[in-house]
């Protein structure tokens, strides 16, 4: 009984001592990869902020208004923002890797999984993201062009313009991350909303000049049979 | 044609053929088949009359007209100058033509006019319109006798005006200029304009013929480039200025744009040069302006006044980012007046011009979007400016605009202090 | 007559050759001492011109004559002034020069006598002498009104009262000048017989002074009149019929389309001066543009074959300027006669270095241009080694001093005591003798002398410079100046820089596709000329000479 006993005891304790034997290499060797993977982000980090300021980055965004969206989103500039991602996508890569390392295979499994998804998850975020500022900038660029030519209800139209923009991201950004892809009349609705989103960014965008004139024109001519619009004034 | 040169070689040997001159004139034309004829052959005889001895040339840097416009000028021949009251010119007249992309605007014409007086070493150069039907060669005296004698460096020009012409420049540009560059110039973006040698090499020299506001803002920085250095400045009595209409009307949201955003951009640059300046002075005006009344236009104001309600009303949101909440109210309480009563002050208005620009140094949004936003609120403001002196004469007018700039003035502390805060 | 020597007898169109040199006898060398210029002297100097390398001699008059007009008021045609020495002295120099293979052109005033004139003398004693219908004579000076005044400096009216006969009588140049009456003709005869005397001694030509004026008529300028061209015809006619290889040359201080005239259908004068080219050249050189040039010489009508251009850059009067419109005439005043004193009458009296700033490179040039611009070329004392001017002389004197030959005793000009001199010599630092005189640029292989002797022989080498036809080159660089001249085979490329700075041009010589540019001046071949432009550059005032050959 007592030798059962010291047996099963040592035996246990062989055991233990074999896993552990066996773990703590890994073990080790998951928190270097760990450690490792950390100073590794941390110096990508710093090779990309330089990157971007060297770039001129933060005045590119400015011109195109992301950084007053992201000020008002209480983030960070932008430099600062994506030099912390690439920090953070690096290092939790690294994580993962580590704990890969421990040769448990359920969390193997999960982790490559992980792996494969990562990037689609990537693009949809920056689909999402791209799509919300076009979605903005356009909506604006309606909404100014309505008021200036004297289009009925600006801000109805604006809206229209800024939905359809943003349904169409959040749509790309789902099928990137394979959720909406059974729904077919979704994805046909979609591919309507980009024919009608290619006419808007073709009159918002390319045709913008001469969307308004056409635009302009019409509405002159409506009014000048009542009466001119300015008048025969000339501003400069 | 070699790389990364904007002059093309055959327009560098025409200049080498030319040689040395003493006054260029440059006419940059894009479709004027109609008018050049009339315009260059006033200048002809004008060099002629007023500048007998002086080695002269005319550039005309044209955008690829497809009316003709260039044959026509290479093949016309010399006006008949002793019918003309001159006489025969002593020297070789030369034309030099050129070709540049339409694409780089007003601009691109701009650039290469003054790379011609740099490279022929013009003592004075003018700038004239090619679609001038007023022309007169007395205008070429005008222009350049203040520059090619007097030694002045750059002259803007005075037209004589209807009463309620060139809007845009008596609200926003004559006065803001005046008050923050410190020199009272009436026509900041006519389109005649004199300029020495000296100053047409230091403009081409600027590193900024890439940027997006040259192509169609030019002349705005131009004269804001003249007052914010060290040049010696002044005025010329041009005469009424009737331009030919087959020219594409451009929208009053794009001439905005381009001319008030050309203006503030410039702002942003000269800076250093404006920002410790103090009032204004006046700057030496040649020739005799006659106070002739041209007559009344006819206006819907109405209409303009809807269009400024609207604009407020629906870009509640957007303005609130450009505006101080006080001016908004302001606004705000203006476009929901009475119909009849639309009432804009001056303080209200020169407040409103001062925080877009700041608000367009700061970037609080894309700035042609902001820009945009500033064309419903200009319309408020004419029509009650129309209102308000639609039955004013020559001389009460000339006082409005007078305490209008100084209102700019005033208020300038204010504007810098916007300007310099931190967004 | 000593035709024997006469080497070129048989060309009737030698003066289309001719290279002119213009001297006057008293200005030369005074060979006894008494400190005017004479035949003697100037027969001494003939190598000198020989040498020079110039085949005709203008005389300026040496006539008796009261000299209130530099000899122009003449007391005596058929005399020689007894300064300049006797007709035997005439005679032997006329042969001396003829030896030499040098032509002899003397002046013929003849639209006005002095009046000391015994014809004058003779006319004014009485209304009815026979000799008084030899002048013209009004009772009133409101005659004739629409005829300019010449002399505007010192002269009010055409009209002067006479005292002794009570009558006014007409003059269009000084008032001691009465001009002779051409609608008499014995007066026509009496020329004929002048220039008859002359002839026979062995003058090969006449210079027609005033030749505009002769004729008067109620209503007109009274120039350039239909009766005055009558007379011309009569006398060339004369000379015609009597003589052979003779010739006129028309002073006519007129426009190109006016003095055609004087060439008639080849029956009138051979040779005729071209006065507006003359200011044009230096208001081209001024302006650094060449348009002046070419306007004139495109507005110049062809001449019948026969006729031959005179062309000058100085001579002993003013640089005139009645050639130019007023714009012009302002232009040339600012720029070569600032100082008031330059100026006399419509002109200026400077001769052609101090014109040109002493400035070597632009007196080469506007002689480049002389010697090969169409017209027989004239060269005026004293230019061909740069001599200055006194613009203090008074009239047009500045430009007439004693001719400078060495640094020594009056420059070599006389022995005389210096204060005895006709005029006084220039002896400022600049232009003095000391500083130009032939004999040190005869030293010299790069003076001036030299410079024009080598010029005057290169055109001498060619007929095409006296004979050929002008084309202009119309180079888009204005500064350039670039013609051909052609005659039969001989062809000849001009590329005149007009300005101060060097210049590149490009000319189209495809019509000459395969010859070859032969420098002039040193013989060497440039490129041969292409399909494409052909490129020169030229320093400051260059200019080059071509031969187009064929080889």
């Amino acid at each position: 009984m007592e030798n059962i006993l010291v047996n099963s005891l040592t035996t246990t304790l062989q055991n233990l001592s074999g896993m552990i034997a066996h773990f703590l290499p890994r073990l080790i060797a998951m928190i270097a990869i760990i450690v490792i993977g950390g100073i590794i982000a941390w110096i990508l980090k710093v090779i990309v902020r330089r990157f971007l300021w060297f770039v001129k980055f933060n005045q590119i965004c400015e011109a195109t208004g992301f950084t007053q969206m992201l000020a008002k989103a209480a983030l960070p500039s932008p430099t600062e923002l994506l030099s912390r991602l690439v920090f953070w996508v690096v290092w939790v890569s690294f994580l993962l890797f580590g704990f890969n390392a421990l040769e448990i295979a359920p969390l193997q499994e999960e982790i490559s999984r992980f792996f494969l998804f990562l990037p689609q998850i990537f693009v949809a975020i920056v689909i999402l993201f791209v799509g919300v500022l076009a979605a903005n900038f356009f909506g604006r660029a309606t909404l100014l062009t309505a008021v200036n030519t004297n289009w009925p209800s600006p801000r109805l139209l604006s809206s229209i313009v800024r939905f359809l923009i943003i349904t169409l991201a959040v749509t790309m950004a789902l099928e990137r991350i394979g959720l909406g892809r059974g729904v077919v009349e979704i994805a046909f609705s979609i591919a309507f909303g980009a024919v009608m989103l290619g006419l808007a960014l073709a009159f918002g965008l390319g045709g913008r000049d001469v969307a308004r004139k056409l635009l302009e024109r019409h509405f002159l001519e409506n009014e000048e049979k009542e009466d001119d619009q300015d008048g025969g004034i000339s501003h400069l | 044609m070699a790389k990364g040169t904007f002059l093309s070689d055959d327009f560098l040997r025409q200049l080498t053929a030319v040689g040395e001159v003493d006054i260029l004139v440059g006419v940059p034309t894009s479709n004027n088949r109609k008018t050049i004829e009339h315009v260059v052959s006033a200048i002809q005889i004008g060099l002629v009359k007023y500048f007998s001895r002086a080695r002269t040339v005319l550039i005309n840097p044209d955008a690829g007209s497809r009316d003709g416009t260039s044959e026509l000028l290479r093949n016309a021949s010399l006006p008949d100058f002793r019918t003309a009251l001159a006489t025969p010119p002593l020297r070789t007249m030369h034309t030099v033509t050129t070709r540049y992309h339409s694409s780089l605007g007003p601009g691109g014409a701009l650039r290469l006019i003054l790379a011609a007086a740099d490279l022929l070493r013009a003592k004075a150069c003018a700038i004239v319109s090619p679609d001038l039907i007023s022309i007169t060669p007395e205008w070429v005296d005008a222009l350049i006798r203040p520059i090619y004698h007097e030694g002045y460096d750059y002259l803007a020009p005075i037209y004589q005006r209807q009463k309620f012409d060139g809007l845009l420049i008596k609200n926003i540009l004559s006065p803001l200029i005046s008050a923050v560059y410190g020199y009272r110039i009436e026509e900041p973006v006519g389109g005649e304009f004199g300029l020495s040698g000296n100053l047409a090499c230091d403009l081409l020299g600027q590193d900024l013929w890439h940027e997006d506001f040259i192509r169609y803002g030019a002349p705005v920085w131009m004269t804001a480039t003249a007052l914010s250095g060290n040049y010696r400045l002044c005025q010329s009595f041009l005469g009424p200025k009737i331009q030919s209409s087959n020219q594409v009307e451009v929208g009053l949201a794009d001439t905005i744009q381009r001319v008030v955003g050309a203006l503030f951009r410039s702002l942003e640059m000269h800076e250093p040069q404006w920002i410790s300046r103090n009032g204004s002075q006046t700057v030496p005006t040649f020739g005799f302006q006659s106070e002739l009344d041209l007559g009344p236009l006819r206006v819907n104001r109405k209409k303009m006044c809807d269009m400024f309600r609207t604009g407020v009303a629906e870009l509640f949101s957007i303005l609130g980012k450009i505006l101080s909440p006080a001016t908004l109210a302001s606004i705000q309480q203006v476009a929901q007046s009475d119909e009849s009563c639309c009432h804009f002050t001056d303080e209200l208005w020169v407040k409103t011009v001062y925080e877009f620009a700041i608000a367009y140094h700061h970037s609080v949004m894309n700035r042609d979007h902001l820009l945009q936003a500033l064309t419903p609120i200009y319309r408020g403001r004419i029509s009650s400016y129309l209102l308000e002196n639609h039955g004013a004469s020559f001389q009460e007018l000339k006082a409005r605009i007078e305490s209008l700039r100084v209102r700019y003035e005033n208020l300038k502390p204010y504007f810098i202090t916007g300007w310099r805060a931190k967004a | 007559m000593n035709q024997k020597n006469f080497p070129f007898d048989d060309d009737p169109l030698w003066y289309k050759d001719a290279i002119f040199y213009e001297v006057h006898v008293r200005t030369f060398k005074d060979s006894d001492g008494d400190g005017i210029g004479d035949f003697r002297g100037l027969m001494e100097k003939l190598d000198y011109l020989e040498e020079l390398g110039v085949n005709t001699l203008w005389l300026l008059p040496f006539y008796p004559s009261p000299l209130k007009d530099d000899g122009y008021d003449i007391s005596n045609y058929t005399d020689i002034h007894p300064s300049y020495g006797t007709l035997e002295d005439f005679r032997l120099f006329l042969n001396e020069a003829h030896r030499r293979g040098m032509r002899v052109l003397t002046e013929l005033v003849v639209n006005h006598t002095s009046d000391q004139h015994p014809w004058f003398q003779e006319a004014r004693q009485s209304r009815d002498n026979p000799r008084r219908d030899w002048y013209v004579w009004s009772d009133t000076p409101e005659k004739y009104r629409n005829a300019r005044i010449i002399f505007t400096d010192t002269e009010q009216s055409n009209w002067a009262w006479d005292s002794v006969s009570k009558a006014y009588y007409w003059h269009r140049f000084f008032s001691h000048q009465p001009d002779l009456n051409y609608d008499n003709p014995a007066v026509r005869e009496e020329v004929w017989n002048i220039m008859k005397f002359w002839l026979d001694l062995g003058v090969d030509g006449f210079r027609l002074d005033a030749v505009p004026y002769l004729v008067e008529r109620e209503g007109t300028s009274c120039e350039n009149l239909p009766e005055t061209h009558e007379v011309l015809k009569f006398l060339r006619h004369r000379l015609d019929t009597f003589y052979r290889c003779k010739f006129l040359l028309a002073e006519a201080n007129q426009w190109p389309s006016d003095v055609r005239a004087y060439f008639g259908d080849g029956d009138e004068c051979h040779v005729a001066f071209h006065f507006p080219l003359m200011p044009r050249m230096f208001m081209a050189v001024r302006l650094e543009d060449r348009k002046p040039v070419i306007e004139i010489l495109e507005k110049t009508p062809p001449i019948p074959e026969t006729c031959q251009w005179g062309i000058f850059l100085r001579n002993h009067d003013e640089l005139t300027l009645e050639m130019v419109t007023d714009e012009e005439r302002d232009y040339l005043y600012d720029e070569y006669a600032k100082d008031r004193i330059m100026r006399v009458n419509v002109g200026i009296r400077r001769r052609l270095a101090p014109l040109m700033e002493n400035d070597r490179r632009r007196i080469e040039l506007l002689n480049g241009l002389l010697l090969s611009l169409p017209g027989s070329p004239i060269i005026y004392y004293g230019d061909e080694i740069g001599m200055g001017d006194n613009v203090y002389l008074g009239d047009r004197n500045g430009v007439r001093t004693p001719m400078q030959w060495n640094g020594g005793w009056n420059a070599g000009f006389s022995n005389a005591d210096p204060e005895m001199l006709y005029l006084p010599l220039i002896s400022n630092a600049l232009y003095g003798y000391q500083a130009v005189n032939v004999e040190s640029q005869r030293r010299s292989m790069h003076s001036l002398l030299s410079w024009m002797k080598q010029i005057i022989r290169i055109r001498k080498s060619s007929r095409v410079f006296s004979r050929g036809s002008l084309e202009f080159l119309n180079p888009a660089n204005h500064r350039v100046l670039a013609y051909i001249r052609e005659a039969g085979q001989d062809k000849f490329l001009a590329v005149n820089n007009l300005s101060s700075s060097a210049q590149a041009v490009e000319l189209d010589l495809r019509r000459f596709q395969g010859l070859i540019p032969i420098e002039m001046f040193g013989g060497n071949p440039f490129p041969r000329v292409n399909n494409r432009p052909y490129l020169l550059t030229l320093g400051p005032y260059q200019f080059f000479w071509f031969k187009l050959r064929k080889l």
